[in-house]
């Protein structure tokens, strides 16, 4: 049942056919079988139930074709454009998905395996319905890169995008790999910004394995342009006693849409997932995030906080499922959005399916304006209202910004968050 | 009240909360340099009284009039209230997890000085005059990195008012019960703080139920506050005597 018009299926068979010229060998199977499916499966619309808040209008418009593919128009990346680096970490820059080796630590200097394929590595079939998004980066996909970190080895990675093309003449699809093995540690930052003030269409899809008693810590930043387009679809697995914290901040694109599974598959994995998300103007800021526990004794910690000003939608979507089996299942979910606009919408909604006993499940979920006492009291120390909802903008935004234990990278992302606010006066907090 | 000139003056007002009446036509002069304690019954307006003059949103002046050092207090934003010179201790502080106490403080007392034409604190100075009142609220220094009340308990968070009135040095603060849910030390710490701030130019108003902390804080004048107006006045004897002899006998006689 596919849900995509007659026209956006020929559009993307004839712009995939274009693509396809420039693959060879496995590479252009591996591309074909994946639009096969893409065109089987559809792209999702906001009929299904998990996709109600995204903005999908632009689907219909957007050119599919890799910028990457379609060659040069691009605003050039230089060096100074790009934000400081974070102290021990070996930067990786793409540029509309491909790797930039002039602005790029070396491959072959970093404490884990990295490697560039054709695209065409990893899965191709969608692992559910809500990853179709990945699909489409998988049939269109120039580029991947694998991650891995050896067993016990330690890693420290950032993998930096630039969406530089116009939307108009081609898309920017990141592909990721990640594998954490047994008992290895990884910091990954994983970070999308724009070249220039130009619309661009970003498209990635990344997954993460961690092994056994391994940990990722994964710093994952989408800070594009008030234009852009974004959707990306993140899969991870757990292992046993595996541990992922996956922080997340989105204060980019014009309409953005993150799709995240994990999967705890092993016993006494744990898993915190802590989402920040900033919306003004008529920006759409949404995120599914399905969380699914089918190992015994594993834990999950689901925080987010949105803020929503001006016309802007910003959604939350975190369901928690706990299979049959999975007893001794541990998790919390703390949902808060906060309306700071007169057009603004906020839509928080946690699920929780419990197929076993013996679990410890916790929710809560929020949408509603400041507190009026907490504003009562600053006020009545003098402080201007502005100053006053300011502070208290910047506090609800906390709980998720002081997860980020890498003091170099926190700063960065506050500064961007106090710009989001819009706020200079905050950065005598910071 | 004699030729002193009034600080606050309060005359015949008439305030609602939720529509219903609380405040039924209160008079009252506080002078500079005095302490004066308002008592009564539970539900005698008490707090509604302490609010009203903090500008609460929700408490309706219906009648009457306020003059804090000859401006129509009512009028103000409670913002304005704050820098012109007025302090709440809140009965029940909020917490504000993620804002930070110092910062508060910092901004409470920079929005003042900005009022008054003056530059920003220098934030060195400043912390050392954070920490010389804390030291006298026996305040750990954890209390700094803090955010606003956040897990502080009932008497840690009656302390932080009285750091914040020591911070801040207002004209006139009003605390609100200030004295309820502290152990007898707590009490001693407390009322440390506000006796240290007395003198000549400023002036406090004590709201409590008991006479406890009026042992320690000697005011000039004790005010028995009873269906929304004050009932008797007198001076450190009568909440002696209301110890003795419990509000009934003053609500009577105000009958």
């Amino acid at each position: 049942m596919s849900s995509l018009t007659p026209a956006l299926a020929q559009r993307l068979t004839a712009e995939h056919a274009s693509a396809a010229r420039a693959l060879t060998g496995p590479a252009l199977g591996a591309a074909q079988s994946a639009l096969e499916a893409l065109l089987a499966a559809g792209l999702p619309s906001t009929r299904d139930e998990n996709w109600k808040y995204a903005n999908l209008r632009t689907l219909e418009k957007l050119r599919y074709l890799p910028a990457a593919t379609a060659g040069g128009h691009a605003a050039p990346v230089t060096a100074a454009l790009l934000p400081p680096t974070v102290p021990q970490f070996a930067r990786y820059v793409f540029i509309d998905g491909v790797l930039a080796p002039g602005l790029s630590a070396p491959l072959g200097g970093a404490a884990a395996t990295l490697a560039l394929h054709d695209g065409t590595a990893g899965t191709v079939t969608a692992g559910s319905a809500d990853e179709r998004f990945a699909l489409l980066n998988a049939a269109f996909a120039p580029q991947g890169f694998t991650v891995g970190v050896a067993a016990a080895a330690t890693a420290r990675l950032e993998l930096l995008f630039i969406a530089a093309a116009d939307a108009e003449h081609g898309a920017s699809y990141p592909r990721v790999q990640v594998e954490v093995g047994p008992g290895a540690q990884l910091a990954l930052i994983e970070r999308h910004l724009s070249g220039a003030e130009l619309p661009s269409f970003v498209n990635g899809a990344v997954t993460v394995a961690v092994g056994s008693g391994g940990s990722c810590a994964h710093y994952r930043l989408q800070h594009l342009n008030g234009r852009s387009t974004y959707f990306d679809t993140l899969t991870a697995r757990l292992a046993a006693r595996a541990t992922y914290r996956l922080h997340g901040t989105a204060t980019g694109g014009q309409s953005a849409r993150s799709t995240v599974t994990v999967r705890l598959e092993g016993e006494r994995a744990e898993l915190t997932l802590a989402v920040a998300a900033l919306g003004d103007r008529q920006q759409v800021q949404d995120a599914y995030a399905v969380v699914e526990h089918s190992a015994p004794n594993a834990r999950t910690e689901q925080i987010f906080r949105g803020i929503a000003a001006g016309r802007a939608r910003v959604a939350f979507n975190g369901k928690i499922v706990v299979a049959p089996g999975a007893s001794g299942t541990d998790s919390r979910q703390s949902l808060r959005g906060l309306l700071a606009g007169p057009g603004a919408e906020i839509d928080v909604r946690p699920q929780l399916e419990i197929y076993t006993d013996d679990v410890r499940c916790s929710h809560g979920a929020t949408a509603g304006k400041l507190d009026d006492d907490m504003l009562f009291y600053l006020l009545s120390r003098g402080l201007t209202r502005e100053t006053a909802q300011r502070l208290l903008k910047w506090a609800f935004l906390g709980d998720v910004v002081a997860k980020i234990e890498l003091p170099g990278l926190r700063r960065q992302i506050e500064e961007r968050l106090v710009g989001q606010l819009q706020d200079d006066t905050l950065r005598e907090l910071l | 009240m004699g030729a002193r000139t009034a600080m606050l003056s309060i005359e015949d007002l008439q305030a609602r909360v939720d529509g219903k009446p609380i405040l039924n036509g209160l008079t009252l002069e506080v002078g500079a340099g005095e302490v004066h304690a308002i008592m009564g019954p539970n539900g005698s307006g008490k707090s509604t009284l302490a609010y009203v003059l903090a500008g609460r949103p929700g408490y309706e002046v219906t009648g009457g009039r306020v003059l804090f050092e000859g401006r129509d207090l009512i009028t103000l934003a409670p913002e304005e209230r704050a820098r012109a010179g007025l302090f709440l201790g809140f009965q029940y502080p909020v917490e504000i997890p993620g804002v930070n106490n110092v910062y508060l403080l910092k901004a409470a007392v920079n929005a003042a000085r900005k009022a008054r034409g003056q530059p920003e604190v220098d934030a060195f100075e400043f912390l050392g005059l954070v920490r010389e009142k804390m030291a006298l609220m026996r305040m750990e220094d954890s209390f700094l990195s803090r955010g606003v009340n956040e897990g502080f308990s009932g008497g840690e968070k009656k302390r932080n008012e009285i750091l914040q009135m020591l911070v801040l040095e207002p004209r006139l603060a009003i605390l609100d019960e200030t004295d309820s849910g502290l152990d007898i030390d707590a009490l001693k710490v407390v009322a440390a703080g506000v006796n240290s701030q007395r003198s000549p130019e400023r002036a406090c108003v004590l709201v409590t139920h008991y006479q406890r902390l009026l042992e320690y804080v000697t005011p000039d004048f004790v005010h028995v506050l009873v269906r929304g107006r004050i009932a008797k006045s007198g001076d450190r004897s009568l909440a002696l005597e209301l110890e003795r002899r419990g509000y009934d006998w003053v609500a009577g006689e105000a009958a």
